[in-house]
């Protein structure tokens, strides 16, 4: 056998190699679903009002196989739907030393059956800041990060950035 | 005429390890060879040159062949064994010094390589150290700006965690911290162990995660305050009564 044909065998047995090791790398590390629910208080604190409008938050995060779908649901305090968003797209990467994954929001759904001037100011800020950044570049870019967590009890305490907010979650699947 | 540590007497049909002070009459076999390779020093003779010889004597089969060079290479030494080098399918080379020799091997072996294997290999590396490179996690987990620990008057403590995505600019941060570690501090006794809590980037929302035990669970309560009036005070003592911030 010529030897330039030894040689690309063996090479062509060792790309196959490499990116069979590739595959099973990604696959190991994206193979399990993060499902995070997260439930909050919102006060929105007025000059013209004597009380606080006060709403109910719960954000679900889903991650899984690169993909992610971070739903905000808000609620009356008679439990009456105060609006939703819905946002949907693929984590970028994820940095494993402080467990933080990069997700990178291709589209948004905000519910329309409820008038804008009625949402939760905390509604209102993430449509006005995810369309910026929408209107930017096309997409809305957040990290989240989980800076305490305990599996046995459930919780994770995890921080969304750019926006700087902590919020603690309920755990419902896992590879944290 | 000197070969690694011996010197080899042609005429004779001796070969001397000078340092052993060891000598060996050569068979007709290893004489043939190690006459033919001195001879042709540095080249490469072919095993047919090496096993017909002069003519004068029947031809060395293969098997006599290699055991003659097993043979020199044995009485040479595992130090100068490598002097005699063998050429795959082709024949034997006896190089004048080691380092000659290593460096006419690597010529040799380099030279049977098809010039593009040696670029494809190159890239290869290039592409995997990238890859490695690129995979590298040179992250650090998040510190908080400032943690504090709030004692309460049933000795209990409570840790309180500020964070923000700056180092500069937080002054109404620690003041907001200072207000909700005072309003912690009141409390006689609390189901909180751990508070956490940042200012958005806009310093819109007053974010406050609380975490604790209640009746052996794990609970967890968060608070997001969204303030529009002038100044934003956000929290206050009253209010953080009013919304059972002892838990």
């Amino acid at each position: 056998m010529a030897k330039w044909l030894k040689w690309t065998i063996n090479l062509t047995i060792l790309t196959a190699l490499i990116v069979a090791c590739g595959v099973i790398y990604l696959q190991s590390v994206s193979n399990k679903a993060v499902i995070l629910n997260c439930s909050s208080e919102l006060f929105d604190r007025h000059v013209q009002r004597v009380d606080d409008g006060k709403y109910y938050l719960l954000v679900d995060v889903l991650i899984s196989a690169g993909n992610a779908q971070i739903n905000y649901r808000y609620f009356n305090l008679d439990g009456s739907s105060a609006g939703a968003i819905l946002m949907q797209g693929e984590v970028k990467s994820m940095e494993l030393n402080r467990m933080t994954y990069n997700v990178s929001v291709k589209t948004k759904t905000e519910s329309e059956d409820i008038d804008k001037k009625s949402w939760p100011e905390h509604m209102k800020y993430l449509s006005y800041i995810s369309s910026l950044h929408f209107s930017e570049s096309g997409r809305h870019n957040l990290s989240i990060e989980v800076l305490d967590s305990d599996t046995n009890q459930d919780y994770a305490v995890v921080l969304f950035q750019p926006s700087n907010t902590v919020c603690g979650c309920r755990i419902v699947n896992s590879r944290i | 005429m000197q070969v690694g540590s011996c010197w080899f007497d042609r005429e004779r049909g001796l070969l001397v390890e000078q340092a052993r002070n060891e000598s060996w009459h050569l068979p007709r076999a290893e004489l043939q060879v190690l006459s033919l390779l001195v001879e042709h020093q540095g080249k490469l003779v072919s095993k047919h040159e090496l096993k017909t010889g002069d003519g004068e004597h029947p031809p060395l089969t293969d098997t006599s062949l290699a055991r003659a060079v097993f043979m020199i290479r044995s009485f040479l030494g595992p130090q100068y064994e490598g002097l005699i080098e063998t050429v795959k399918g082709q024949g034997y080379l006896l190089h004048s010094t080691q380092g000659q020799r290593l460096k006419s091997f690597h010529y040799h072996r380099l030279q049977s390589l098809p010039w593009w294997s040696a670029l494809l290999v190159f890239g290869f590396m290039l592409a995997i150290s990238g890859f490695y490179l690129s995979r590298i996690d040179h992250s650090v987990p998040t510190e908080p700006l400032l943690s504090t620990e709030l004692p309460l008057a049933s000795g209990q403590h409570i840790r309180l965690h500020l964070y923000a995505n700056s180092k500069t600019n937080n002054t109404l941060l620690f003041e907001l911290g200072d207000r909700l570690g005072q309003g912690l501090s009141r409390c006689g006794q609390s189901d909180w162990s751990e508070v956490y809590s940042s200012l958005s980037h806009d310093k819109q929302v007053l974010n406050i995660t609380l975490r604790g035990h209640k009746l052996g669970q794990s609970v967890i309560r968060n608070l997001k305050i969204s303030d529009f009036r002038r100044p934003k005070t956000f929290i206050d003592e009253n209010w953080l009564q009013e919304i059972g911030i002892c838990g």
